[in-house]
């Protein structure tokens, strides 16, 4: 800081501002912020979501994107988000008052119609499901809507067209293809309903155009390909050409007999042939998580790519790989460090409580056997349910999302970015709801 | 007299245009003075200055003036800060009288639907359920409780099957269900879980807790407890019961937002174990009890002196534990069941001193 006193004026001699760098043609995003900063950021909210019984929830989200907005800083002016709680919890009451009754009531004639006709609960589960899948996809939109409209840079707004139910009826009709083509087409799904969110966002008055054609995809599909194909052989081996199990196809309780077994006495059973293929098995099931996250994440880069508004172009280096590692890595971060947060708890909690309390505590927690009555060992039990969610939450944003986020803003540039001179302001998206009916179907569980 | 401030890494963005504006700035007489080119100053007032929250980074800040939602200035020399009187001040919400008829619209609702609809739905449909239909209603809804209740959460609670227990139970199942004949529409077992409970549910299931049959000083309490949850289940309580909880479920999952799942099922275990029926179904089933008790020559004065039993057992300051005591009208219940008693009625024990040893045992 210069506390420079100006003797003649303020303006006379104005102090000469260095002069802005001349705008470069491209642009980077920058990503600052660190961990440790956030993992405060969610613990507290968290902590107060808990003690306000949920109602802080609206805040906590609000916080939270506001930092991770603020960190993502294409050519160094970061991203604000300017959604405000008050407005998440008011869309909030207005999707509980028009989704009660379509969920009570119908919930409630789906159970009758299905322990009635087919005795059973499932039919209902499923029933009440489906009826549910477009409204999911109707509230994703809405909710996208409601983010970007709340998204600003520079000062200029971003913005979302209207079109959730085109947008729900697009998504139910190429999930129904992708279901009866067993998958072969879901990257035209993936494609298709990008391209629909993409051609109606905005950056001021700038549009933005998803370009190319849905077979570039398909190359995000190789891992998971070849991972379904080696899994698909590995079955094919072990039941039919060269059966593991003498006897045909086992009985699952056998199959767990045998493992039993197999660590009791420290041998393989000698009535398998070649066990040892076996191993087979869980590697083909990890090879089709990494594949199902490559193509999610690689399909978003190939995308990006052929994004572009007005003298505007973008670019992604998004690696497939470095994006698994950050998912298996941090989920096994978050949950390891979950477990070890509920077994520091309950050792506190022997430690100040005292043993025998604790103990007595446990034994009785639903029975009232300490004295408690039942509807307060059950609100604990459920405090306590809270607790440990919310904790896996700031984990996983600490862990993951944090990341993932890094990631990708330092992979996305702009190497065209003269456009940006052309744009003015767009109106504001007054949004009554906000992501309402998002978060009633409990879909605002990312960020 | 006017401070100046290090412009560089200063940004301002008026609100229209995505392109940054070289600026200097001053701070003088209460208000920051930003210098835009072609000589044009704009003047903020220092009380009205905001700086955005929870950004990421130390390093800088971002400044609003209260007054206008979009222009937006970057400042990196922080040293402004400290002349700002009120940064972090919050502006007043706005629509608060449309916040509030919403919240009581969505209130309003959930109730409607709750206390109204959904119960009304529920005992009309209740009758029109097959038994077949019933029976799968009361076998899903056992199996939630017994996995709710597990301590270890892997495997669901135990059902009791001590052959003789088990023998004991039956045999005093079948001398209540004698003179009417729903013996074999009942399914009647053991859980073990040291609740003092027990409960109707669909499809003629009654369950009983070790820590009931513990808690009983004799038979004939247990006897009473039973033939109550009988008049449950002859009278269709528990199939209305979880024909509401399905409604209501979705409702609370509704309102509980991205934590739903786990706590919507807990308060859904603990809504059909303690069972809150309308106060005429419990007295109904109260009646039926006595009734049925009569009839199988078993005291009525059981029941009360069960009720008596857990009123003395948890006193009235640890009151609520358990099941009955939640009940209406405890003490009328109690004098109601010294009422059915005959005093010219002859009356046997329900068993025999060694079925209701092999009873208290059938857990172990």
């Amino acid at each position: 800081m210069t506390d420079s006193s100006v003797p003649k004026g303020p303006w006379a001699t104005p102090p000469k501002a260095a002069p802005a760098p001349p705008e470069p043609t491209g642009m980077q995003i920058d990503f600052v912020g660190k961990r440790g900063a956030l993992f405060w950021l969610a613990l507290k909210t968290g902590f107060f979501t808990i003690l306000t019984l949920g109602i802080y929830r609206f805040w906590m989200k609000t916080r939270l994107r506001r930092w991770y907005w603020s960190a993502m800083r294409p050519g160094g002016d970061p991203l604000e988000y300017v959604g405000d709680p008050i407005e998440k919890l008011l869309g909030f009451f207005i999707a509980v008052v028009i989704l009660t009754f379509y969920i009570g009531i119908v919930n409630l004639l789906l159970m009758f119609v299905s322990f009635s006709v087919f005795s059973a609960a499932s039919v209902g589960y499923i029933a009440s499901f489906a009826g549910v899948v477009p409204l999911w996809f109707y509230a994703r939109y809405r909710a996208r809507r409601y983010v970007l409209g709340r998204t600003r840079w520079r000062g200029v707004r971003f913005g979302l067209e209207r079109g959730a139910w085109g947008y729900a009826a697009r998504a139910l009709m190429y999930w129904a293809i992708t279901i009866l083509t067993l998958g072969l087409l879901w990257p035209r799904m993936t494609f298709a309903l990008e391209k629909y969110r993409t051609d109606r966002t905005f950056f001021g008055s700038a549009r933005l155009t998803q370009g190319g054609r849905w077979p570039m995809l398909y190359r995000a599909t190789l891992p998971f390909v070849v991972s379904l194909l080696l899994l698909a052989t590995a079955v094919l081996w072990m039941v039919w050409l060269d059966p593991v199990f003498a006897e045909g196809t086992p009985e699952p309780q056998d199959v767990a007999k045998t493992v039993d077994r197999m660590f009791e006495t420290g041998r393989i059973s000698s009535d398998l042939t070649a066990p040892a293929r076996l191993f087979l098995i869980p590697i083909g099931l990890a090879g089709l998580l990494f594949g199902a996250i490559y193509y999610r994440w690689m399909a978003k880069r190939i995308m990006a790519q052929h994004k572009t508004a007005r003298g505007i172009r973008f670019a992604s280096a998004l690696s497939g790989v470095r994006v698994s590692f950050i998912y298996v890595l941090g989920n096994f971060i978050a949950y390891l460090f979950l477990v070890i947060g509920i077994l520091t708890l309950v050792f506190l909690a022997l430690v100040t409580v005292g043993f025998d309390a604790v103990m007595a505590d446990d034994l009785g927690l639903l029975g009232g056997y300490a004295g408690l009555p039942r509807w307060l060992s059950f609100g604990l039990l459920g405090l306590l349910y809270l607790g440990v969610f919310l904790l896996w939450g700031v984990l996983h944003n600490t862990f993951v999302t944090f990341p993932l986020m890094r990631h990708m803003a330092r992979t996305t540039s702009l190497p065209q970015a003269e456009g940006l001179r052309l744009i003015s302001q767009r109106e504001r998206d007054a949004f009554a709801e906000a992501e309402g009916f998002a978060e009633a179907l409990d879909l605002g569980a990312a960020i | 007299m006017s401070v100046g401030f290090n412009a560089p890494g200063a940004r301002f963005f008026e609100g229209d245009r995505p392109t940054p504006v070289e600026i200097s700035l001053h701070i003088a007489s209460d208000s920051l003075q930003i210098g835009l080119d072609e000589s044009r100053i704009l003047h903020w007032p220092l009380e009205d200055i905001r700086r955005l929250p929870d950004m990421a980074g130390k390093r800088g800040a971002v400044l609003r003036l209260a007054s206008d939602p979009l222009a937006r200035l970057y400042i990196e020399d922080l040293s402004m800060l400290a002349r700002l009187p009120h940064p972090n001040r919050t502006s007043p919400p706005k629509g608060r009288a449309r916040l509030m008829a919403w919240a009581l619209a969505a209130i309003a609702a959930v109730a409607l639907q709750i206390g109204f609809l959904v119960p009304l739905l529920a005992d009309n449909l209740a009758g029109f359920i097959p038994a077949r239909g019933e029976r799968a209603l009361g076998e899903t809804t056992l199996g939630h409780i017994r996995e709710a209740l597990s301590e270890t959460g892997l495997n669901p609670l135990e059902v009791c099957d001590g052959t003789e227990g088990a023998a004991a139970l039956a045999q005093l199942t079948e001398r209540l269900a004698a003179e009417r004949g729903f013996n074999q529409d009942l399914t009647v077992s053991v859980l073990d879980h040291e609740m003092i409970n027990a409960f109707a549910l669909p499809g003629g299931f009654v369950v009983l807790f070790r820590g009931l049959i513990e808690a009983a000083d004799d038979p004939d309490q247990v006897a009473a407890v039973l033939a109550h949850e009988i008049g449950h289940v002859i009278s269709r309580d528990p199939t209305r019961h979880a024909l509401r909880s399905a409604g209501s479920i979705g409702v609370l999952g509704l309102l509980l937002g991205d934590f739903a799942g786990g706590a919507a099922v807990l308060f859904l275990t603990e809504r059909l174990i303690s069972a809150q029926y309308s106060q005429a179904a419990e007295t109904g089933a109260d009646r039926f009890a006595h009734a049925l008790l009569k009839e199988a020559q078993i005291t009525p004065a059981a029941l009360g002196a069960m009720f008596d039993r857990l009123r003395k057992k948890h006193g009235d300051a640890a009151g609520v534990t358990a099941h009955f005591l939640t009940h209406p009208r405890l003490s009328d219940r109690i004098d109601l069941a010294r009422a059915a008693v005959d005093p010219a009625a002859l009356y046997r024990p329900s068993m025999l001193p060694g079925d209701w040893a092999a009873l208290r045992d059938i857990c172990n």
